[in-house]
């Protein structure tokens, strides 16, 4: 039953994966000018263009250059840069431990952290704590994240100096240094997805609160504490794991902004630099990994919705 | 310079361009009279005067050192960056250029060319060859010598269809280069070209070994070797202790790491909290909150690099010449110099050269302005064009780009002349809007001469021609001045070129701006070439670090 479903999922993955990269190559010739173009910028002419053309296969129709990058993707290549002539592989590859890094660091604070603030805003619903706890998440949740970053930089880095303003790593930091100097954007993201998954997993249990069972175990004089951790947590458990899947996966394809502040080389803003000088390989094998997180994730998540709720095992 | 502060001000309370002027009249070998004779007429004490000069010495005396580690950081970088010359095309990739390679010429402050690879070099009579003698005992980074082989393989990458070259157009007029010896070189014209040693010593010029193709770990003759090269992460330059130039002490620095901040408020305070040591492009709007740090100085050098909006001669309404007489007359060129550029850079009329092209400037041709702010010429000028309206696409291409633009378009409606501001995005601008639309904008980095900057943007057939103006007499003018070794029949010539240019063409240049970047008080020993970010980029072996 789970095995027919794993692979099933991973079919429908691979559909995806199709249907993505067919879309982004589309959506890529709607945007004004192609890689030549940008790349020669203001110092173009007819005749550079004409050759950079040439020299990047982009003196093809944009069909055949999807069958030319198809062909390479199948047989393990994944192209060269049109916009500066690196191997993909070198570009990604560089990021790619550095998004892991990061994403893997918020997830280990942000879960526990906001699991337990979202029980213990569930345990005492309307008293002080949980108040505080709504009003603040509620609050950080409607603050861009640029805000939050800027003034934690204002005040941490440039007033009193305990933590680097950027995050650059030179990449022979121990593990201890790259957390201090990843303090600031690590603590942005924390702050930022924690206040969501807060909400949800309070909302999530809150929820399963109001059912007859509930009711029940109430009537019997099980105390507070063991009726939600026994009985509403791992039925509430679906919800909230799917919450945490999708903003992992925004941990991956989604921060930008924080990227772009901190200086901190990841994948999501190699993907945008990569729409702005309309480098398709580059934005394909970007887009690729994006999906695969997301089927990843959300397929782990339904997982773990299954495996915690035995009624899901066996649909109707 | 006005100095209308009472009581006592020493050199730290002067305005960043009122020190580098004062400090360059000492680097020109200004006494110390002169110089406090300046000041006293511009309203300082005696003592106030006496205390700047002494300020400015200090800061020009230092002894540099040897040693440190810097860190700068670049507004533009990503996967395009390139350690290839001939495709070179932010400040970043040219500085890593500087670091990594040589030219045959160096730029040096005044515009005027000197020595690097090339020690010597002579025209013959009519400027259709030109010969460069080679300096014999460089070493690539690898050990092996450098030779005219060299020169040959990058100066042809230059040349022909194939080219992707983006400064193929510099050097159209060159048809072959020619081995004499391993250490002489021929460049056979063509059409004669006066200016050829000025244009290679610019930054796609850099010399490349010979036959190499890839340009990810490439290696050059120039004063770092490269460690790391990671485009849009970073790149690390450890210092060449085998550098051939004897003339400094220099290089200095132990390691230069570049890497490219692009959010303009992260890079400042990166400089202010001391990650970094310096930073290219400061937002004029910052520059007082960089001056008033204790650690971090602005570093700006006044420059011909300049924003413009051009109507487009060959379309609707660019076409009819009272329409842009009358767009001329509306600019105020002071104010925009001093509320957008805040003070730094120069004002300009409505052509490409300004006062820092130095002698190829025409003060009789420039100031006053052709086309000074004046409301009821321009009202007049409009009236008769019967033009009702017309649109203007910008985009924020240079810093201020856009504030000009509106300020041109309340200028417009005072006068009851209706302009729209359609803004476009960056992003594909150059393709898709510039030369396209009949009115938009425009951005030029300087040139290395005026008669090079005039060919690229004003010559009736350059494929850069953004205004489609076509001028007969302008297009000969710049070819005889091509061909021209005397420098005062050639001033002669430059001068009538740019009085053309600013009465005719559909440029509107309301000011040049100056190269604003920002530093650590502690790096210090920079050239101020006026030709990109940080003085030209020709930092690399000169600066050094005061620990």
């Amino acid at each position: 039953m789970m095995s027919q479903l794993v692979i099933r999922r991973i079919g429908i993955g691979i559909i995806l994966l199709w249907v993505v990269s067919v879309l982004i190559f589309a959506l890529t010739q709607v945007l004004p000018g192609d890689a030549a173009q940008i790349r020669l910028g203001q110092q173009a002419t007819p005749e550079t263009l004409a050759a950079l053309r040439k020299e990047l296969g982009l003196d093809i129709p944009w069909y055949m250059q999807y069958v030319v990058w198809m062909g390479n993707l199948l047989s393990g290549n994944l192209g060269i840069s049109a916009a500066g002539g690196a191997t993909i592989e070198s570009l990604i590859g560089n990021r790619i431990g550095n998004t892991v890094f990061m994403t893997g660091i918020v997830a280990l604070i942000s879960i526990p952290l906001s699991v337990t603030l979202g029980l213990l805003a569930a345990m005492f619903p309307g008293q002080l704590l949980d108040r505080i706890i709504t009003t603040g998440t509620l609050g950080l949740i409607a603050v861009p994240d640029f805000f939050v970053a800027i003034f934690l930089i204002l005040l941490l880095a440039v007033s009193l100096g305990l933590v680097p303003a950027v995050s650059y790593l030179s990449g022979t930091e121990g593990f201890w240094k790259s957390v201090y100097v990843l303090a600031l954007p690590i603590a942005t993201l924390v702050i930022v997805v924690s206040a969501q998954m807060i909400r949800m997993t309070r909302a999530g249990i809150l929820n399963v609160m109001g059912s007859p069972y509930i009711e029940m175990a109430i009537l019997k004089g099980v105390p507070r504490k063991r009726i939600i951790l026994r009985h509403a947590l791992l039925n509430a458990i679906g919800p909230i794991v799917n919450v945490i899947a999708l903003n992992l996966a925004y941990l991956v394809s989604g921060v930008v902004v924080i990227e772009t502040i901190f200086a901190y080389p990841g994948l999501a803003k190699l993907m945008v630099d990569g729409v702005q000088t309309r480098d398709i390989p580059l934005v394909q094998a970007c887009g690729m990994i994006f999906c695969c997180t997301y089927v990843i994730l959300i397929l782990v998540a339904d997982i773990a919705s299954i495996l915690s709720n035995p009624r899901l095992r066996h649909p109707k | 310079m006005t100095i209308n502060r009472p009581g006592d001000l020493d050199f730290n309370d002067l305005s960043v361009m009122d020190r580098e002027t004062v400090k360059s009249a000492l680097r020109r070998g200004a006494t110390r009279r002169e110089v406090m004779g300046y000041l006293m007429a511009s309203g300082a004490t005696i003592a106030a005067a006496g205390s700047i000069v002494t300020g400015a010495s200090e800061a020009l005396a230092a002894t540099p050192k040897k040693g440190g580690q810097i860190r700068f950081a670049w507004d533009v970088h990503g996967p395009s960056d390139t350690l290839d010359p001939i495709l070179f095309t932010s400040s970043l990739d040219y500085g890593r250029g500087r670091l990594n390679y040589n030219n045959l010429c160096r730029l040096k402050e005044d515009l005027t060319v000197g020595p690097e690879l090339a020690t010597e070099w002579e025209a013959n009579a009519d400027v259709t060859e030109w010969t460069f003698k080679l300096r014999q005992g460089v070493e690539w980074h690898d050990g092996s010598k450098f030779t005219a082989d060299d020169v040959i393989y990058t100066m042809s990458r230059h040349l022909g269809k194939e080219s992707l070259s983006k400064a193929k157009v510099l050097v159209a007029s060159i048809s072959e280069w020619k081995k004499v010896d391993d250490y002489t070189v021929k460049a056979i014209m063509a059409e004669p070209n006066a200016e050829l040693p000025i244009i290679l010593g610019t930054f796609h010029f850099k010399v490349v070994k010979n036959g190499t193709t890839d340009f990810q770990n490439p290696i050059g003759t120039g004063p770092y070797k490269l460690a790391e090269f990671k485009p849009g992460v970073r790149s690390v330059h450890n210092r060449n202790d085998n550098y051939w130039n004897t003339d400094h002490e220099g290089p200095y620095v132990e390691q230069f790491e570049a890497f490219g901040i692009t959010d303009n408020v992260a890079r400042v305070n990166a400089l202010l909290s001391g990650d970094i040591q310096m930073m290219a492009q400061l937002d004029p709007k910052a520059a007082s909150q960089v001056e008033a740090s204790e650690t971090a100085e602005v570093f700006a050098v006044p420059s011909g690099a300049y924003p413009t909006i051009s109507c487009m001669l060959d379309k609707e309404p660019g076409n009819n010449p009272d329409f842009v007489k009358g767009l001329k007359h509306l600019q105020r060129r002071d104010r925009i110099l001093k509320v957008v550029q805040q003070g730094l850079g120069s004002v300009g009329n409505d052509q490409p050269v300004g006062p820092a092209y130095g002698a190829d400037w025409c003060q009789a041709a420039n100031d006053p302005v052709t086309h000074p702010y004046d409301p009821d010429k321009a009202k007049h000028h409009l009236k008769k064009s019967g033009v009702a309206g017309a649109e203007l696409h910008a985009a924020e291409i240079a810093p201020g780009m856009t504030d000009i633009c509106l300020m041109l378009q309340r200028e417009c409606s005072k006068v009851g002349f209706n302009l729209q501001i359609k803004k476009v995005p960056n992003d594909g601008y150059w393709g898709a809007v510039w030369m396209k639309k009949p009115m938009n904008v425009s951005s030029w980095n300087m040139r290395p001469s005026a008669n090079i900057m005039m060919t690229l943007a004003y010559k009736g057939d350059a494929p850069w021609n953004e205004s489609r103006w076509k001028n007969d007499r302008f297009d000969k003018l710049l070819g005889m001045a091509r061909a021209e070794l005397d420098p005062a029949k050639r001033a002669e010539m430059n001068c009538e070129a740019q009085k053309l240019c600013s009465e005719g063409a559909g440029s509107l240049t309301p000011t040049h701006r100056a190269y604003v970047d920002a530093k650590s008080k502690k790096v210090k020993g920079f050239p101020r070439v006026p030709l990109a970010a940080f003085g030209g980029m020709e930092w690399p072996e000169f600066i050094w670090l005061d620990a």
